[in-house]
């Protein structure tokens, strides 16, 4: 039943819009957007599983099975685990980012509430 | 009856607009669960583009692990994206995180007559209060520190206080034994190519270590070795090293990411051809990347604002700061 995973990983992700919609504190915003982000990891590996199958190494498959076997079918989708294995360290990267703008509004406005962040409305 | 003089101060957890907040989060959690339960289970067959990878690793690239044909292979051009975006993420913390600096106006319009002013007006000496002041703002910056220089140096079985910035002589012994395996088997993996994505986690691993060696014995000692000047340059050889990979493609076999090496057999050290050398520029690239990005946003600066009677800037920055501040 992998599509328990899969709302497993919509659950998350809407804990996190919802984190991000309702709360002004700047550090609970992050935590909102890294929870969204960590829930297309939960998805992308969840997508790449198949009934039945291996991981995508092909030396010394399982016993019965060739290299050829696994690479017609039996094994787990190699493309979905490369995109999380790419989104997980350009996340980090991008949460550092959002870490430091948070720091330097603190700084600047005596502030993580992003209400009195003044300068940023229209 | 008068009011209480001192009420109660509690942390205000400011909230916005619940009740539209959960209105859109329900309006997608619907969308994605009808979309989630559309979307292809357990029992659907491979995309092609999953099987090309398989098919092709080890004939066309002599790979063992498929995963490393799509990073470095078929989807080779949006790694090296990828890792642009890595790289601006990391330019980006470490401008964000600079100490304050005057980014407007004329550069040495404050200190052009320093020397003249210092001359008319010499102002009040510096007494005993803003010296101890000044000492405790250094000392809070991590510049001196009460201990020795060395961790290691603090002699043991003293009753003294443990000292925040290194942890206990039993914790860096573990350290000292546990980070160099790290370190080695990181690189194993990349080398031999049998980690799935190759440098990506490569470059995770050493993170680890380094984290793990800051954390052990404090910024101080990691700072010989993490020096802003080493990482910044391995970080950039490490993207030329990537550019170069993927240009001589172009240049040698009329496409980027195409394989100029010679190929060896699946499980030795050059089998992969460029993959190899993709994946060497990664663990460079993610390794010093994210740990640049990370000793950044540790060490940013108390560079906080003045309060708004101190204030020297404009109208619009003291009002700004009145609204904001408040001792919050």
């Amino acid at each position: 039943m992998i599509v328990a995973n899969y709302l497993a990983s919509a659950v998350l992700f809407c804990l996190g819009l919802f984190t991000l919609l309702t709360r002004r504190n700047m550090i609970k915003m992050v935590m909102g957007l890294s929870l969204m982000e960590g829930s297309t990891y939960l998805l992308f590996v969840s997508m790449a599983y198949h009934r039945a199958s291996t991981a995508p190494v092909l030396e010394s498959p399982p016993h019965g099975r060739t290299p050829t076997q696994l690479a017609h079918g039996n094994a787990a989708d190699p493309v979905l685990q490369n995109f999380c294995l790419t989104a997980i360290v350009i996340g980090v990267a991008v949460t550092g980012v959002f870490l430091a703008v948070v720091v330097r509004i603190a700084q600047h406005y005596r502030t993580l509430d992003s209400d009195e962040v003044r300068e940023m409305r229209g | 009856m008068t009011k209480e003089k001192h009420p109660i101060v509690t942390d205000r957890e400011p909230r916005h607009r619940l009740w539209l907040g959960l209105v859109l989060t329900l309006g997608t959690a619907v969308a994605l669960g009808a979309a989630y339960l559309a979307a292809p289970r357990e029992n659907a067959p491979l995309p092609s583009a999953a099987t090309y990878a398989l098919v092709t690793a080890l004939p066309d690239w002599k790979l063992l692990e498929p995963v490393n044909e799509v990073v470095y292979g078929s989807r080779g051009f949006d790694t090296f994206g990828e890792t642009f975006l890595l790289l601006a993420a990391v330019v980006s913390i470490v401008v964000l995180t600079r100490p304050r600096e005057p980014r407007r106006g004329y550069f040495g319009e404050h200190t052009a007559g320093e020397r003249e002013q210092h001359e008319v007006d010499p102002g009040e000496p510096v007494d005993e209060e803003e010296r101890t002041t000044r000492a405790a703002d250094t000392r809070e910056q991590g510049k001196i520190s009460s201990g020795p220089e060395d961790p290691d140096g603090a002699p043991l079985g003293t009753h003294g206080p443990e000292r925040a910035e290194s942890l206990t002589v039993v914790t860096r012994t573990a350290i000292r034994v546990a980070a160099p395996i790290l370190a080695v088997t990181g690189c194993y993996l990349v080398a031999w190519g049998y980690s799935p994505g190759g440098g990506f986690p490569g470059g995770a691993v050493l993170l680890g270590v380094l984290l793990l060696a800051y954390a052990g014995f404090g910024r101080r000692r990691i700072a010989r070795v993490a020096r802003p000047g080493v990482l910044e340059t391995a970080e950039m050889a490490g993207a030329l090293l990537i550019i170069g990979t993927e240009l001589l493609g172009l240049v040698l076999v009329g496409s980027v990411s195409g394989n100029w090496l010679p190929l060896t057999e699946p499980g030795t050290i050059r089998s992969g051809g460029i993959v190899q050398l993709f994946s060497v520029g990664e663990l460079i690239e993610v390794g010093t990347g994210l740990s640049i990005a990370v000793l950044e946003v540790l060490s940013i600066s108390r560079d906080w604002v003045p309060d708004e009677e101190g204030r020297e800037s404009d109208e619009d920055d003291g009002q700004s700061a009145g609204e904001g501040g408040g001792g919050r």
